[in-house]
C-alpha cells in the first residue's frame, strides 16, 4: 500500500515536470521542471529495487547532464528576441497529442498483453555487486563499445563547439 | 505494485517527449524532449528487468545512461555553435541545408 502511494506521488512529479518542460515559455523554467522530472525518475528506480541505477541516475542524469544544460542556458545570456515566437504553441501541442494518442494506445495494448506481475526479488538484486558482476561477465563488449562512444562524443563536442574562423569574421 | 502502471507511465513520458519535439521550436526544449524519451525507455528497461528478475535490463539501462550523457554533450555543443553563428534559438532559422525551392512552412 505504501509503495502504491509513493508511486502515485512520484508519477505526479514526473508527469507534471515533463509537462511543465514542454509548456513553459521561459527556457530556464523548463530546465528546472526537467530537473524535477529526472529526480522523480530516480525515485521510480529506487521503487523498483534498483539501488545502483538510482545512484547512477542521480549522479549522471541529474548531476551532470541537466546541470550542464542549465549552465549552458545561463551562459548563453539570451534575450527574448533570440527565442522563437511561437504564436500557435498550444494548437500545435493539442494536434500533435491527438496524433500521438493512437500510437500510445497501441503500445499499451502490446505491453499489457505480456501479462507480467511483480514477484519477490532474488537476494542482492540491483546492488552494485550484482550489477557489476553482470556487467563484466556478459556485457563486456557493449561496455567497451560505450567507452569508445563516450570518447568520440567528447572529441566531437570539442570540435563542434570550438571557436573557428567563422566566428572571428563575425567579431570584426 | 502493478506492472501496468509502470508501462503506462513510461508510455506517457515517451508521448510527452514526441509532442515536445514535434510542437516546440525552442532548441533547448527539443533537446530536453529527446532526453525525456531516452529516459522513458530507461524506465521501461528497468521495469522489465525487475519483472523478469534478471539484471540484464539494469545493465542495459546503465549503458543507456552513458549514451544519454554523450548525446547531451554533442547536442549542447551544437546549440552553442548554432547560437554563435546566428544569434537565435529558433529551429526554423537553421535551413542552410535546405533546397532553394524547399517546402515553406
Amino acid at each position: 500500500m505504501l509503495e502504491n502511494n509513493i508511486f502515485i506521488i512520484l508519477s505526479l512529479f514526473l508527469v507534471g515536470g515533463s509537462l511543465g518542460m514542454i509548456l513553459f515559455k521561459e527556457t530556464i523554467f523548463s530546465a528546472f521542471s526537467f530537473l524535477v522530472a529526472m529526480l522523480a525518475l530516480a525515485g521510480e528506480f529506487a521503487l523498483l529495487n534498483n539501488s545502483f541505477l538510482f545512484m547512477a541516475q542521480i549522479m549522471v542524469s541529474v548531476g551532470a547532464v541537466v546541470v550542464l544544460g542549465l549552465m549552458v542556458i545561463i551562459t548563453l545570456n539570451k534575450q527574448d528576441k533570440n527565442l522563437p515566437n511561437e504564436e500557435h504553441k498550444f494548437l500545435w501541442i493539442i494536434f500533435s497529442t491527438i496524433l500521438v494518442l493512437p500510437f500510445s494506445l497501441l503500445l499499451y495494448k502490446a505491453l499489457s498483453s505480456l501479462h507480467l506481475s511483480f514477484e519477490e526479488t532474488k537476494e542482492g538484486y540491483g546492488t552494485l555487486k550484482m550489477v557489476g558482476e553482470t556487467l563484466f561477465s556478459r556485457w563486456v563488449l557493449p561496455f567497451e563499445a560505450v567507452s569508445v562512444l563516450l570518447l568520440s562524443a567528447m572529441v566531437g563536442a570539442i570540435t563542434i563547439a570550438r571557436k573557428d574562423d567563422y566566428s572571428k569574421k563575425e567579431e570584426k | 505494485m502493478i506492472a501496468d502502471n509502470f508501462f503506462i507511465l513510461a508510455i506517457i513520458l515517451f508521448s510527452i517527449g514526441i509532442v515536445g519535439v514535434v510542437s516546440r521550436r525552442n532548441l533547448f526544449v527539443i533537446y530536453m524532449s529527446i532526453e525525456l524519451m531516452l529516459s522513458s525507455v530507461n524506465l521501461l528497461l528497468i521495469t522489465l528487468s525487475r519483472l523478469h528478475n534478471s539484471l540484464d535490463g539494469s545493465v542495459m539501462a546503465l549503458l543507456l545512461i552513458a549514451v544519454i550523457a554523450g548525446e547531451a554533450a554533442i547536442f549542447l555543443a551544437m546549440i552553442i555553435q548554432l547560437y554563435r553563428s546566428s544569434r537565435s534559438l529558433d529551429s526554423d532559422d537553421f535551413k542552410d541545408l535546405a533546397q532553394e525551392k524547399g517546402i515553406n512552412i
